[in-house]
């Protein structure tokens, strides 16, 4: 029938061109030609064969996409794939917090709060969640009360399952959690030796391979093909096997998820050890917790906890062992260096930067967490990893936007409000983590594209630092912008808000209310050099040089040439309080023919000063403290020397210092987080202005 | 019918084979041809795979009252069928005349093809099967 060259294509998944290749087919014979026309029986049969071949092409096609990490569609795939890298999907975590618990009236001389003892926490929309305990703890009775100072509680509900060991019916000892939910943190698996003999041992999570032997108390954990859990056991090469009677009891908590974060007020459901006049202080609302890993985040961790094979060497490798952290905590973003890059180079550390989800900063716990158990047991031995906190700038954008009523039906609101959008829209994609850049330009052409109307607009930027000053001891405070700063003169320089209050250094009992910092307008130091721009003619001894200005103190020389002109002028002493400088060439008095040799100065700019102010009882200014700290131009830091105010004039204690950079692209690296501050209600201002026609 | 020479051939649907060659049997020319309509009288839309405009709805109609107007409602959907699905039919005529009594339709298709002297008319009885 077909000739010996013809071949079937067959590499097509689509029915119609599989039907083609197999028209193109029949093309080389003459024996059946109906295959062109739709109602042949010939058409017929080719349609049963294209679609028999799609179908199977279609399936082989998902079969072979399953088979790989970075196509696999199912969650058993995904998970199976990642097994073979030894990356176990994290599951749920429980939201955890931690309260002083105080148990009163309490007549034993010790008091256990036992495991899974249970507390419900306040309303969260309308749901109250169910926190337990995940430990038992005991602590002596004092004063007829127990006091359990720090007690972390999960949310969830307990749960407990037991099996009982089978090598007929269960030869690999595998046994399945009907959980999906599960938080594996928080599983706990016990071994009773028999029905008979109840004493037992507990099995922890086989984590590092290298160190397991044929004793070794382990189970494995694996998530199974529907999405529970599996635990499994050794062999007694890897890890202690199990023998026939054995009864595996696990105990866990099956979580909600994220829904519980943030609850912070709790009662105890029932009572403990008899005893229900308690006490409950929160010490941290719930954390964020999470769901369990989706397909996505495995195939992106998968790979690199690989590659970082439970190590911390390079920079990838601690950002994806904190990010993996088993610990509960997530994470928007984590930035490592060394030491030997910072602005004063520390060596033999690893510098970390976190910035939390849904906060700004880690809690002193969390800090010492994250190192003890995460960091310091795959890091480098004589690395010391330090943690430091983000340091946020501050954003504070006015956009003026010049808008045509003729091209939308917009009113000037709706355009404000969309703006603002298209700017926070931005800012959440561009900014907010580390080794971010700002750029006014992303923005303009962000409100620009709002809509046809909008005919220009403009963006100015101030960059603002909050900090909480120490309100005890003067404390020197160095706050870096991460660009260069304009030179400002009163109002439109530094400013800062709110005012604070001081003691007046010669009456003590006297308070100075209403203090604001600002920079000293008259800052500008000295000379930083002489520019000669007319050399002159004639002169043949060596000119006078001087200074005319505000400042004091500045000196400088000339350097006359064989012919009579002026070479160059050299600054000898800077002098001081510079705002203007006029330099003046006066020939030698013995000098008759020397003439018009010019030369401009150039006042140091890259320090100014900062002092505080405040308006006294008849309104008038007074300077408070001329030289409270400095502030650098070139590198956009502003430091607080001294700096001991009593009370900070708002409810958080908090001073913001806003500042003018000379420039729109701001970039942060190392631990510098650019945000905009979505409390401040002024951190993004829109004016809208219809065009006049 | 007098055929030049076979210019269409197709499989028979009966699937029989040649008493001599024991090959299976082919259909040619009018014959393929008066097949193929018969075909697609019998297909619904949507019957075949990936190509639901094929066929017609007739056999909804055949669920209607019997009448003259439904009759020549057909004749239109008959020939609309062939002229774009047959291409290898220059149709001449389409009779759909109703049979009351046993509540069946007999289309009556008259067509010319390439090669053939003679128009070929073949006979189909619609009726509904259920």
């Amino acid at each position: 029938m077909a000739g010996a060259n013809s071949q079937i294509q067959m590499t097509d998944l689509d029915f119609n061109t599989i039907k083609n290749n197999l028209k193109t087919f029949l093309q080389s014979q003459d024996t059946l030609k109906d295959y062109n026309y739709e109602g042949s029986a010939l058409s017929t049969l080719l349609d049963v064969l294209a679609y028999n071949t799609q179908y199977n092409a279609y399936y082989l096609n998902m079969v072979a996409n399953e088979m790989f990490l970075d196509s696999a569609i199912q969650r058993s795939s995904v998970v199976s794939q990642a097994k073979l890298l030894n990356y176990i999907p994290k599951s749920s975590l429980s939201p955890e917090a931690t309260i002083r618990f105080v148990v009163n009236q309490v007549s034993d001389a010790s008091l256990t709060l036992p495991k899974f003892t249970t507390f419900m926490s306040e309303s969260i929309d309308g749901v109250n969640y169910n926190f337990v305990t995940t430990d038992a703890t005991t602590v002596g009775v004092s004063g007829n009360t127990a006091i359990f100072p720090t007690v972390n509680i999960k949310q969830g509900i307990p749960s407990s399952l037991s099996f009982t060991v089978n090598s007929t019916s269960n030869p690999k000892y595998k046994f399945n959690i009907p959980e999906t939910n599960l938080d594996t943190t928080t599983l706990q698996v016990l071994v009773q030796q028999s029905s008979s003999n109840t004493s037992y041992q507990i099995y922890t999570k086989a984590e590092d391979y290298l160190i397991l032997d044929s004793s070794s108390l382990v189970y494995f954990l694996q998530e199974s093909m529907d999405g529970t859990y599996d635990i499994y056991f050794g062999d007694n090469i890897l890890g202690k096997q199990l023998t026939n009677g054995n009864i595996v009891i696990v105990s866990y908590v099956v979580t909600s998820g994220v829904d519980a974060a943030g609850a912070n007020n709790f009662v105890l459901m029932g009572s403990v050890g008899g005893y229900s006049n308690t006490t409950i202080t929160p010490i941290s609302a719930a954390t964020t917790g999470s769901v369990k890993e989706t397909i996505d985040s495995i195939k992106f961790q998968a790979p690199k906890a690989y590659s970082a094979q439970k190590r911390a060497v390079t920079k990838e490798d601690y950002i994806t062992v904190i990010q993996q952290n088993n610990l509960g905590y997530s994470f928007d973003a984590v930035n490592v260096w060394g030491g030997q890059e910072n602005f004063t180079p520390v060596y033999g550390q690893v510098f970390i930067a976190i910035k939390p989800a849904g906060a700004y900063t880690l809690t002193a716990t969390q800090k010492q967490r994250l190192i003890t158990d995460v960091i310091r047991p795959v890091s480098v031995m004589t690395v010391e990893p330090t943690l430091v906190d983000p340091d946020y700038t501050y954003i504070q954008l006015t956009a003026n936007v010049l808008y045509d009523t003729k091209k939308t039906n917009l009113t000037s609101a709706q355009i404000q409000s969309a703006v603002k959008t298209a700017i926070s829209n931005l800012a959440a994609t561009n900014l907010n983590t580390f080794n971010s850049t700002f750029s006014a330009t992303d923005f303009t052409n962000a409100i620009a594209s709002v809509s046809n109307a909008i005919i220009t607009n403009e963006i100015t930027v101030k960059l603002q630092k909050k900090f909480y000053p120490n309100l005890t001891t003067p404390s020197t405070y160095t706050l870096y912008y991460g660009a260069p700063l304009e030179r400002g003169m009163f109002q439109s320089g530094v400013t800062s808000t709110p005012s604070v209050q001081f003691r007046n250094p010669l009456n003590l009992a006297n308070i100075i209310d209403g203090v604001y910092i600002e920079e000293v307008p008259t800052s500008t130091g000295g000379l930083e050099s002489v520019a000669v721009i007319n050399p002159g003619y004639g002169y043949q001894f060596t000119p006078t040089v001087t200074i005319l200005g505000d400042g004091t103190g500045a000196t400088a020389e000339a350097v006359i040439t064989s012919y009579g002109s002026i070479r160059a002028i050299n600054v000898l002493t800077a002098g001081t309080g510079y705002t203007i400088a006029i330099v003046q060439i006066t020939p030698d008095p013995a000098d008759t023919t020397g003439a018009l040799g010019a030369a401009t100065a150039t006042l140091i700019g890259r320090y100014g000063t900062l002092r505080t102010y405040y308006n006294d009882s008849q309104n008038v200014k007074t300077v408070f403290n001329n030289t409270i700290g400095t502030i650098d131009y070139v590198e956009g830091v502003i430091t607080l020397n001294s700096f001991g105010p009593i009370q900070v004039n708002n409810d958080l204690g908090q001073l913001t210092i806003t500042t003018k950079p000379t420039t729109t692209i701001i970039s942060s690296s190392y631990n510098r987080v650019i945000t905009i501050d979505p409390y401040d209600p002024n951190a993004i201002v829109v004016n809208v202005t219809a065009k006049s026609t | 019918m007098a055929t030049i020479n076979k210019i269409y051939s197709d499989i028979d649907f009966t699937f029989t084979k040649k008493p001599v060659t024991a090959d299976i049997a082919l259909s040619y020319d009018a014959q393929a041809v008066s097949r193929s309509i018969r075909n697609l009288l019998n297909t619904q839309n949507y019957d075949r795979l990936f190509n639901p405009d094929l066929g017609s709805q007739i056999t909804g109609l055949l669920f209607e009252n019997i009448s003259p107007i439904l009759a020549g409602t057909m004749e239109s959907i008959i020939t609309n069928l062939i002229t774009a699905y047959e291409p290898r039919a220059r149709l001449q005529s389409v009779r759909v005349s109703p049979q009351p009594d046993s509540n069946a339709y007999n289309v009556s298709i008259t067509f010319y093809i390439e090669n053939a002297t003679l128009p070929t008319t073949t006979t189909i009885l619609l009726e509904r099967n259920r």
